[in-house]
């Protein structure tokens, strides 16, 4: 739990000049060692390709950590190189060239990262001798810091379509800018988890009853998923390759600290289910809702508002799959082998726990696996949880001097200020920035109950419905009475509609030790159901995360 | 008046070869119970506590979410999580106002251990409700 | 037939439950409990099996309290602290008469036997029988109620919070309103006064039971609490500490103008 004193004794200063903002949506919590050192240079790498490709007024993006906590910082683009990139910009406007992007990911990218994930995850780190995993180490690090710029080279063809939409849209009609996204809603089936593994496995429970049996079974979920891989043919054989295919995938987050799908078979078993049961009837609603706002756009841009959201819904699916093909399955492969380091280090009797060495910077990571020097036992497990325990609302929202505005766009070529408001508004919306479509996406309420948790909305009316719940599900409700006691131990944090901090809702959660936000009066008129929410109760906020 | 009244107890198969003096003793040892329409009884899969007889009123048999069965005065239900203490097997409904005598487990087993008839019957109830498990 | 005594009486928590014993001996320590009797398990469990003499026994017993009642469950073996989690906490608010309360028994004694309640109990390693004492009090018709910490259940910090809303506490403890929300110093300085937005309050119904009624719609949004209320609450937290000890979790009401204690217990865990 969060100890109040020690957040009194941290000084955030800028980490290098300039101006940086706390990026709290992709690095809510304190960041492990590790990843402070890999992610940096990457994060400029990636970035700096994208604003080159794309022509923006940007050279790339940094990236630091202060206390852990994640910053980032624009840095412009040197003078000299502005006509090129007004040039670049007006090329990339014309020649839709994002649509390049696509298919380059398509064709050569996503398929050469799954090869070498692939490539990789064959590799069994417990049966490496000590010295070869601290080579297998090294590969894992080099192909996640690869893997992180490529994630980020790919951010603008999945926001520039996006936010063009949007700025377009936004200037004909008030629809605000939620909406409006929800119309790309069935254009990324990857967020849902499709895949062609994830086809073959539904074909092959259609046709296997036994499977069916096994899965509807009561059994511990890991003795499920072994059962369903140990089937002969068909199905073993989908499962194992479905399995593969997500296995390493973090759940959440991109840090190392971040548990990947297969330690938590329940939510594999869960995903299985869902996705043999059937799937949602999506386009017919997103096809209704398109009409909708096409007839509130003026007559004349109609055939402009469908070309963009043609553009957009195209490219849509990047988004989430450059982070999934890329480094958020490599965090998984580095996080399998630093956990089988800890294992080995922690057997000699040099670390408490085998998973105390994800707090260890990559060289000593290596030292202690090669010959055992290194960082002491108490020394990681203090790190460990410092970092798990350090309160996020310590970190400042900025630090440094906040920059001169920007240029007004009207005074520059119109397809680089087009280009530059679609960027301005996607990344606003991505990273928060803009406070107005920020407060779209946020709810606040009291922070009863501290902790951040990420999962998807229940909104139960009472007790009739509480068979709706599923483990990791985010409680929305008007509010608790002893009757919600039961579903405590399967809920990730509690967010209700009125209710103080010393009502039943407050104080159950603060017993059970889950994030909770009480007294926000409309929670259960603006969620939805089923949409991800963070719930962060410190600060007494819960964001609907896209 | 402590308890169910014998007659209330008289109408249960269960009850049917006790004689008066008997079924006054176990009649005593039930308590009274009120459940407005549309009240859940007893939920499927929760932990059993109570035994219970139906003096008035209506319920309904719900298994694995479909409708099973109807009860009325004289029919009994959650003997089996009793005596096995496990789970309940089926979700009851009252559809009107039901009135009922319960009794709990404390009560309800050295009732069944005292009484080698009721036990006997009991016996040929879950007999019956494993044949009608298997055939369905 | 034993087993009913006055509030003032409990002293046995065996016979009469944690809840009854503790509000008797705020009593006997001088501290505002409205008026009432203590029943204990056993005869709770005669009128629930519909014994005639221990029926009119307890009328009998809470005839002087008038009408109407609350009757709450006052549980025999489960400590007070852990019992927020016991789902037995069963309160019937406005039970019209003394001649009413056989059917109020009976459901508290139900309640404390039902399927979860037995299950739960053996969850947490009680196989015994339950036993369910009783308190039946005077219930009061208050201006304003809710809840007080006498220590900052977030932070620890030592300073008193206090929620309250207009009509009976249920809905503050309920959480069926967003509660005014005050922090006072121990010292009396009144740190915070932060207005809820209390669109309902819990009253009582002539016929038995309660009901929600839509509040005013000046008042929504109103303090319900003066500054003399609120050094009223600062000085029955420091009576509370003084006798009880520290981190009190207190149930209040103001009726007729005067602060009424009606419930007492330790906070369970302060948040960290």
């Amino acid at each position: 739990m969060t100890n109040a004193d020690t957040v009194t004794e941290l000084r955030f200063e800028p980490p290098a000049p300039g101006y940086w903002e706390r990026d709290a949506v992709h690095f809510p919590r304190p960041m492990t060692r590790y990843w402070q050192e890999v992610h940096p240079a990457a994060f400029a790498r990636g970035t700096g390709d994208f604003a080159r490709f794309y022509g923006m007024l940007v050279g790339s993006l940094g990236s630091a950590y202060v206390h852990g906590f994640g910053y980032r910082s624009m840095v412009p683009v040197a003078d000299e190189e502005v006509p090129a990139r007004f040039q670049r910009a007006a090329e990339v406007m014309q020649g839709k060239l994002w649509r390049e992007q696509l298919s380059d990911w398509d064709e050569r990218v996503k398929p050469d990262s799954i090869e070498a994930h692939r490539a990789l995850q064959s590799v069994d780190p417990a049966g490496l001798s000590d010295q070869e995993l601290v080579e297998y180490l090294t590969r894992c690090r080099d192909h996640h810091a690869a893997m992180i710029a490529q994630h980020m080279r790919y951010t603008a063809s999945a926001v520039v379509p996006t936010g063009d939409f949007l700025a377009h849209v936004g200037d004909w009609t008030d629809v605000p800018p939620a909406e409006l996204l929800g119309l790309m809603r069935g254009t990324a089936p990857v967020s849902a988890g499709a895949s062609d593994e994830l086809e073959r496995l539904i074909a092959a429970f259609e046709a296997d009853a036994q499977a069916r049996e096994l899965l509807a079974s009561d059994d511990d979920p890991g003795q499920v998923l072994a059962s369903l891989r140990a089937l002969d043919g068909e199905t073993g054989e989908a499962v194992s390759g479905y399995l593969d295919l997500v296995g390493y995938r973090l759940l959440d987050g991109f840090d190392i600290s971040e548990p990947y799908a297969l330690s938590m078979p329940d939510a594999l078993v869960r995903a299985i289910q869902i996705a043999v049961a059937g799937r949602d009837l999506e386009g017919a609603d997103v096809d209704a809702a398109v009409a909708d706002i096409r007839g509130k756009v003026p007559e004349q841009h109609r055939a402009e508002f469908d070309e963009l959201l043609g553009e957009a819904r195209l490219t849509y699916r990047l988004r989430d799959e450059r982070g999934v093909f890329s480094d958020i399955w490599a965090s998984g492969l580095m996080r399998r082998a630093v956990l089988e380091g800890g294992r080995r280090v922690a057997e000699r009797g040099q670390i408490h726990e085998p998973v105390h060495l994800i707090d260890a910077s990559f060289d000593e990571m290596c030292s202690l696996v090669a010959d055992g020097s290194g960082p002491s036992a108490d020394e990681l497990a203090a790190r460990a949880t410092e970092r798990t325990t350090r309160a996020p609302n310590a970190a400042p929202r900025s630090l440094g001097d906040p920059p001169p505005p920007p240029p007004d766009p009207s005074g520059l070529p119109p397809d680089v200020a087009r280009l530059m408001r679609a960027t301005g508004i996607a990344l606003g919306h991505l990273f928060g920035s803009s406070e107005a479509e920020h407060d779209e996406q946020v709810l606040r309420g009291l922070a009863a109950s501290p902790g951040i948790y990420e999962g998807p909305a229940r909104l139960i009316s009472g007790p009739s419905e509480f068979d709706r719940i599923v483990t990791g599900d985010v409680l929305v409700t008007q509010s608790t009475t002893e009757a919600f006691n039961i579903l405590l131990p399967l809920l990730g944090a509690i967010v209700t509609d009125s209710g103080g901090l010393l009502s039943h809702s407050a104080i159950v959660a603060r017993e059970y030790g889950i994030p909770g936000v009480v007294g926000t009066r409309e929670a259960t008129g603006r969620i939805a159901d089923g949409v991800r929410v963070r719930v962060d109760g410190d600060a007494g906020e819960v964001t609907v995360v896209e | 008046m402590t308890g169910a009244p014998v007659d209330a107890l008289q109408r249960v198969p269960l009850f049917a070869d006790l004689n008066q003096r008997e079924l006054k003793q176990i009649a005593r040892l039930f308590k009274r119970r009120t459940f407005p329409a549309g009240e859940t009884v007893v939920q499927e899969g929760s932990g059993g506590a109570a035994f219970y007889v139906i003096e008035s009123g209506e319920a309904t048999v719900f298994v694995a979410g479909k409708e099973y069965s109807t009860l009325g005065p004289g029919d009994y239900f959650g003997e089996i999580a009793l005596i096995d203490e496990g789970a309940r097997l089926a979700t009851i409904t009252a559809t009107s106002e039901l009135g009922c005598y319960g009794i709990t487990f404390w009560d309800f087993r050295p009732l069944v251990e005292a009484n080698g008839v009721i036990g006997w019957k009991l016996l040929q109830s879950l007999a019956r409700m494993y044949r009608e498990a298997r055939a369905g | 037939m034993k087993g009913t005594v006055p509030l003032v009486k409990a002293h046995e928590t065996a016979l009469y439950g944690s809840k009854a014993v503790g509000l008797g001996q705020a009593m006997r320590d001088g501290l505002p409990v409205p008026p009432g009797v203590a029943l204990s398990g056993a005869i709770v469990e005669a009128v629930a099996a519909g014994n005639d003499r221990a029926i009119k026994q307890v009328a009998k017993t809470a005839r002087p309290l008038g009408g109407p009642l609350a009757v709450r469950s006052s549980a025999v073996d489960e400590d007070g602290a852990d019992a927020s989690f016991a789902g037995q906490h069963l309160t019937l608010l406005n039970v019209p008469s003394s001649e009413q309360l056989g059917a109020a028994l009976s459901e508290i004694w139900w309640s404390a036997n039902s399927d979860s309640a037995i299950s739960y109990r053996q969850r947490v390693g009680l196989f015994t029988r339950p036993s369910v004492g009783v308190v039946v009090q005077a219930l009061l018709d208050p201006e304003s109620a809710g809840v007080m910490f006498t220590r900052n259940p977030i932070n620890g910090a030592d300073e008193r919070m206090i929620e309250a809303s207009w009509g009976l506490g249920e809905a503050v403890v309920a959480g069926q309103v967003i509660p005014d929300s005050y922090r006072i110093h121990r010292s009396g300085e009144v740190l915070q006064r932060t207005p809820g937005f209390k669109k309902i309050a819990i009253r009582t119904l002539p016929e038995g039971g309660t009901f929600e009624q839509e509040v005013q719609p000046e008042l929504v949004e109103q303090l319900c609490l003066d500054d003399g209320q609120l050094a009223a609450l600062n000085g029955l937290a420091d009576r509370c500490e003084q006798i009880y000890g520290p981190a009190r979790d207190i149930e209040w009401a103001f009726a007729d103008g005067k602060l009424h204690l009606l419930q007492c217990r330790a906070v369970t865990r302060s948040g960290s």
